[in-house]
């Protein structure tokens, strides 16, 4: 079998074998968790038959959602860094040695451009900046398949020669650039790469760590600005409903299958025994925040209307337009104690961009399923 | 650079692997957000291709201009504050540039800060960091010189010890 060279300008320690194994490792780990909580939180906006989410404990997806982004942002770095350490390779000659060698070859490519694509595009969308013409949540979806894919086959053949690389003490050690000019050395390296993924999360974490929140200083959210203090993703005049939720026909209906349909006015809703719960909205994108709620609860009212004890529910919103007007209660949800249409926030009625008059709030889901606006409570 | 003949393991994991990513293919093709899959495939074309052909060489540049250029007490720390740099302005940038709230201008809390402002502070740290490394090495490299014996494997040693 031919020995494969590459181009000899790449003279850096830094293109090391040690380096792609270790940092291989590492982005497997990072990787690994992404895609998990990733589908995770794609099972819980689109849950299939076999699949219900539970509503307890409140802060799980926070943590699961606040993991996911942390641990995309901090990958950046990490995956820069492998694809620079084994760079020299792209220009390997000749191109492959065997016929499994060319599989491999090509899954890198895969593997390659699904790495930074998610990693770009999940940046983005945490940006809430979307310039391309697909839905960002279907191809950031769909592409961490692939990617994880490619990064299976790809461990598959690199298993073998990290566990050299790493632990094999007897094997010979590839020749590093000899006198190297640079004080860059190859630990000092792996450490910047470290550093740079802690600088990261240190200057973005706090978006949805509060106390670390004065330090987010690159992070597109604060958890502590916004309307009432804290942040919006939707407003009402983007969501058209500014004359609707004021209007003085506003109702709340509360129907399908249920013995009474029922009717009421915020007045009446106010009638209503209230109840109060400091619940966090932890959003897709990566922020959270805990705040205190107050309102009616949604299976008091599901009580009052006569629907079954097991019943689930759909929320509808105001706003006519957008997947998100509705967002569904599965039975665990609906009878949640803390499962609020929340009227008040922090003692004072809600501002119109977070929902005025009526917000759907409950512990333990995405922030796209805290639906705004609320004005329809269809039993199923 | 040799590579170890393929074991049991790849022959494992490619059908696995195969099979998730045609999971992921076939998924696309049949979604409906996705109007045509050529928008994606353009899209992980091109990002192969900006870091292959451009970020990548890039750095390359970067390193070949200023590393030579630098004494050795401060080359480290100064590739180290590069490296950190250019990753956290990859993580700002959308905010530096308006990207995002340009799409929703009436939300403020979507980039409420100045982010001009907020990223010279964090490289502020960063580059604070890296002088007081410099500073660190420059000592004991002084040092160093005058007691080799004692202090040669300190700070500002030569770098390969292989």
């Amino acid at each position: 079998m031919p020995e494969q060279t590459t181009l000899r300008v790449f003279t850096s320690e830094q293109h090391d074998e040690r380096n792609a194994a270790l940092l291989g490792i590492v982005l497997g780990v990072t990787f690994t968790v992404c895609f998990v909580t990733g589908v995770l939180s794609h099972l819980i906006q689109d849950p299939p038959s076999w699949f219900r989410w539970p509503s307890r404990p409140a802060g799980l997806y926070r943590v699961t959602q606040g993991v996911h982004v942390a641990t995309g942002l901090a990958s950046i770095p990490l995956l820069l860094a492998k694809l620079w350490v084994v760079f020299p390779k792209l220009f390997a000659w000749p191109p492959f040695r065997s016929v499994a060698h060319l599989v491999e070859r090509l899954t890198i490519f895969p593997l390659v451009a699904g790495g930074v694509f998610e990693l770009f595009s999940g940046l983005a969308d945490t940006h809430l900046w979307y310039p391309w013409p697909f839905d960002f949540r279907s191809a950031h979806y769909w592409v961490a398949w692939i990617t994880i894919g490619a990064l299976v086959v790809h461990f598959g053949a690199k298993w073998a020669g990290t566990r050299a690389a790493l632990f094999d003490r007897t094997a010979p050690v590839v020749a590093a650039a000899p006198a190297s000019t640079s004080a860059f050395d190859r630990r000092t390296f792996l450490a910047t790469v470290f550093g740079a993924a802690g600088a990261v999360t240190l200057f973005t974490v706090g978006q949805t760590v509060a106390p670390l929140r004065k330090l987010a200083l690159l992070a597109p959210r604060r958890p502590d600005t916004g309307p009432q203090g804290f942040p919006v993703n939707r407003t009402a005049a983007t969501a058209g409903v500014i004359e609707s939720a004021r209007s003085r026909d506003y109702r709340l209906r509360v129907e399908g299958k249920v013995r009474r349909p029922l009717e009421f006015t915020r007045d009446e809703l106010r009638a209503l025994p209230q109840h109060e719960a400091t619940l966090p909205i932890a959003c897709v994108e990566g922020w959270s925040t805990s705040q205190r709620w107050r309102g009616v609860r949604v299976r008091d009212l599901l009580e009052r209307a006569g629907a079954a004890s097991d019943a689930e529910v759909r929320v509808h919103s105001l706003q006519r337009r957008r997947q998100y007007r509705h967002s569904d209660l599965n039975r665990w949800h609906a009878h949640d104690p803390d499962t609020l249409l929340a009227l008040d926030v922090n003692g004072e009625p809600l501002d119109i961009d977070h929902g005025y008059p009526l917000r759907l709030i409950g512990p333990n889901r995405p922030g796209v399923q805290q639906t705004k606006w609320v004005t329809r409570v269809v039993v199923r | 650079m040799s590579e170890p003949e393929y074991g049991r393991a790849y022959w494992v994991a490619l059908p696995i692997g195969g099979a998730l990513m045609a999971f992921g293919i076939a998924g696309m093709v049949g979604d409906k957000g996705i109007a045509t899959s050529l928008d994606i495939g353009a899209w992980l074309v091109g990002a192969d291709v900006a870091h292959d052909f451009v970020l990548a060489p890039l750095a390359c540049l970067i390193g070949a201009v200023v590393a030579p250029a630098l004494p050795r007490w401060c080359r480290a720390p100064v590739q180290a504050a590069l490296l950190t740099t250019g990753v956290l302005l990859i993580v700002v940038f959308p905010a530096l540039r308006g990207y995002g709230h340009d799409q929703v201008p009436d939300n403020s809390s979507v980039q409420p800060l100045d982010y001009t402002t907020a990223t010279l502070t964090a490289l502020a740290v960063v580059w604070a960091g890296a002088a007081a490394w410099s500073a660190v090495r420059l000592a004991s490299a002084g040092r160093g010189r005058r007691r080799p014996r004692t202090r040669a494997r300190r700070g500002g040693r030569p770098t390969s010890r292989r």
